[in-house]
């Protein structure tokens, strides 16, 4: 079933097109994750999914039914989806306060509303805190309790907007097995946006990428910013994020003195064994291998050429190069492999 | 200054003996200010709320004005309404002189802005994202807006006491539309000012140490009402 479908939908802020999408469709049960720096537009898709503002134009189908964005309307829907904000805001009462708004404006018996929130802190190990001040709750705890107030609506998505940008190690642990969890067992479809690719494609079914509010083909790694340099003879060095040379194979812009970002396709680099860098060349990079993950089909490195590269191959080909953590390796580019934004 | 130490003497006597004058004239001051407060912060607070939180046009304008009226001298809002309910008035068949409706109007000119002002100040503070929280649990726009105001409620409390330590302390308006009229009109800054003009300290005294005790009270619940709005 498809949760979401969404055509030609735009945003405009003072007259300025913030949000660009053909065409989205997100289906039910699954885990999507939104990726795209910063201002590509992922809190305005956010808003539009979660029913708080309606778009410049375009059509959103929700379950099934046409969206028409009227108040009434919008408040029925708002029932269904729960929105979790980076940094959440708990209203200045206690935690089991917190929880109960949602469920006391939903008209729900208070013997219910009990049982619910007892069940929604053990799920995010906050009992003990249940009559705590939520004001007192260290900044994990507090995006837990957040979780824990979304899902005690039951709700049929849950959006959460980078729910594991501002905690710890350990919390992010927890709140990823939290979402796995709320998704296998209730088949709630679940949105977060990241800026993380290895954190999305850890947690998510299904990846969606946002670049200048517009949706693009591209699996969110290997963006780098790059300012350009000449090297003589018409020459030019790309330095990627402003700091690592590199000669790029094919065509490259020609202003200098202005950021761009270019895109590597991690399926399209091809990894050598060994090698070091004793001179620029076209279209190629040295490296040590960092961290390895098997992804289905293939498999995920993570490449330190002073910026991490991400390489995706296929499982076969990295049986036969036998790689291991703390190789070097280099990497090799040809043009189709690189794309400006 | 002995005269002054034995109508300060006198004076606590005064009260100490719950003397019924000084207690009437307490009792028509209290009486005055809380209806007029009340009626204000009916008034203000949604006032102060809509200005804050609606997309008005004018908004700037608006508080600006009521900016402006918080600076307005008593006597003018005294000259003003007494324009309007004098027998040649407006609202003259009312026969609202000299009675204590008449102050609780006056009061409510005065203090309303005070509130509306306070209660804008209180709002803007308030995150937006409580606003989008409340919503995307379901809240419809009354029950925003109940959340927005129990966020802000220590502001607005701290509002309403200003605004009552405001008309217990005033005396132009009460002078004006109130007439000092003995057992019926008189409040305390009134009798204060007969009572000083008669050359007569005591009750002047008494009612000046009341009235600070009142001010000393509303001063301790307003930092009361802060200090838990921080916590």
């Amino acid at each position: 079933m498809i949760q979401y479908e969404l055509q030609q939908v735009t945003q405009q802020y003072n007259g300025k097109t913030v949000l660009n999408i053909k065409k989205l469709e997100i289906e039910s049960g699954k885990i999507y994750g939104l990726l795209g720096a910063n201002g590509a537009g992922k809190t305005t898709l956010f808003n539009i999914l979660s029913f708080l503002e309606a778009p410049a134009s375009g059509q959103v189908v929700f379950a099934g039914q046409s969206v028409f964005f009227g108040r009434t309307e919008l408040h029925k829907l708002r029932r269904r989806v729960v929105m979790v904000d980076q940094y959440p805001i708990m209203f200045t009462t206690t935690v089991f306060k917190n929880i109960e708004f949602g469920l006391k404006i939903r008209g729900m018996t208070k013997e219910r509303r009990q049982a619910v929130i007892d069940e929604a802190l053990d799920m995010v190990d906050l009992a003990a805190y249940r009559g705590a001040s939520a004001a007192e709750l260290s900044g994990g705890e507090t995006q837990r309790l957040a979780l824990a107030r979304a899902l005690a609506l039951s709700p049929e998505v849950m959006l959460c907007d980078e729910p594991t940008a501002n905690v710890d190690v350990e919390n992010q642990a927890v709140i990823r097995a939290l979402l796995t969890r709320v998704n296998l067992e209730t088949r709630c479809t679940i949105l977060f946006t990241s800026h993380d690719r290895l954190q999305a494609a850890g947690l998510a079914d299904e990846t969606v990428v946002l670049e200048k509010g517009e949706l693009v083909d591209t699996s969110y790694e290997n963006i780098f910013s790059c300012s350009l340099e000449s090297k003589g003879k018409g020459q030019k060095i790309c330095l990627l994020q402003q700091k690592i040379p590199f000669s790029l194979p094919g065509f490259v812009p020609e202003a200098e003195g202005r950021d761009y970002r270019v895109y590597l396709n991690p399926d399209k680099i091809k990894l050598v064994q060994g090698g070091q860098q004793v001179q620029q060349r076209r279209g190629v990079l040295f490296g040590t291998i960092n961290l390895m993950m098997a992804e289905g089909e293939k498999v995920r490195l993570i490449v330190n050429a002073g910026v991490m590269v991400t390489v995706l191959l296929p499982v076969d080909e990295y049986a036969q190069l036998r790689l291991a953590i703390g190789d070097a390796v280099t990497l090799k580019l040809k043009p189709d492999a690189v794309e400006w934004l | 200054m002995s005269f002054f130490i034995d109508s300060f003497l006198s004076a606590i006597s005064l009260v100490v003996t719950l003397d019924p004058e000084l207690f009437q004239v307490v009792r028509v001051s209290l009486r005055v200010s809380c209806i007029s407060t009340l009626v204000a912060a009916v008034g203000g607070i949604p006032l102060g709320f809509f200005i804050a939180y609606g997309n008005i046009k004018g908004k700037r304008m608006v508080i600006t004005l009521l900016n402006t009226m918080l600076a307005m001298p008593t006597v003018v809002i005294g000259l003003f309404v007494y324009a309007f309910i004098s027998r040649r008035g407006v609202f003259g068949v009312f026969d609202l002189l000299y009675t204590q409706n008449a102050i609780i109007v006056g009061q409510v000119f005065l203090i309303t802005p005070l509130i509306a002002a306070l209660t804008i100040a209180a709002v803007s503070r308030i995150d937006e994202r409580y606003s989008k929280t409340a919503k995307t649990l379901g809240a419809n726009s009354l029950q925003t807006v109940l959340v927005i105001l129990r966020e802000a409620q220590f502001g607005i409390c701290a509002a309403v006491i200003s605004a009552f330590g405001r008309v217990v302390s005033e005396i132009g308006i009460s002078m004006m539309l109130g007439g000092n009229i003995k057992g019926f009109t008189r409040t305390m800054t009134t009798a204060m000012a007969l009572e000083y003009d008669k050359g007569s300290f005591t009750l002047a005294v008494a009612l000046g140490l009341v009235l600070m005790s009142i001010s000393l009270i509303m001063n301790v619940l307003f930092n009361f009402v802060q200090g838990r709005g921080r916590l």
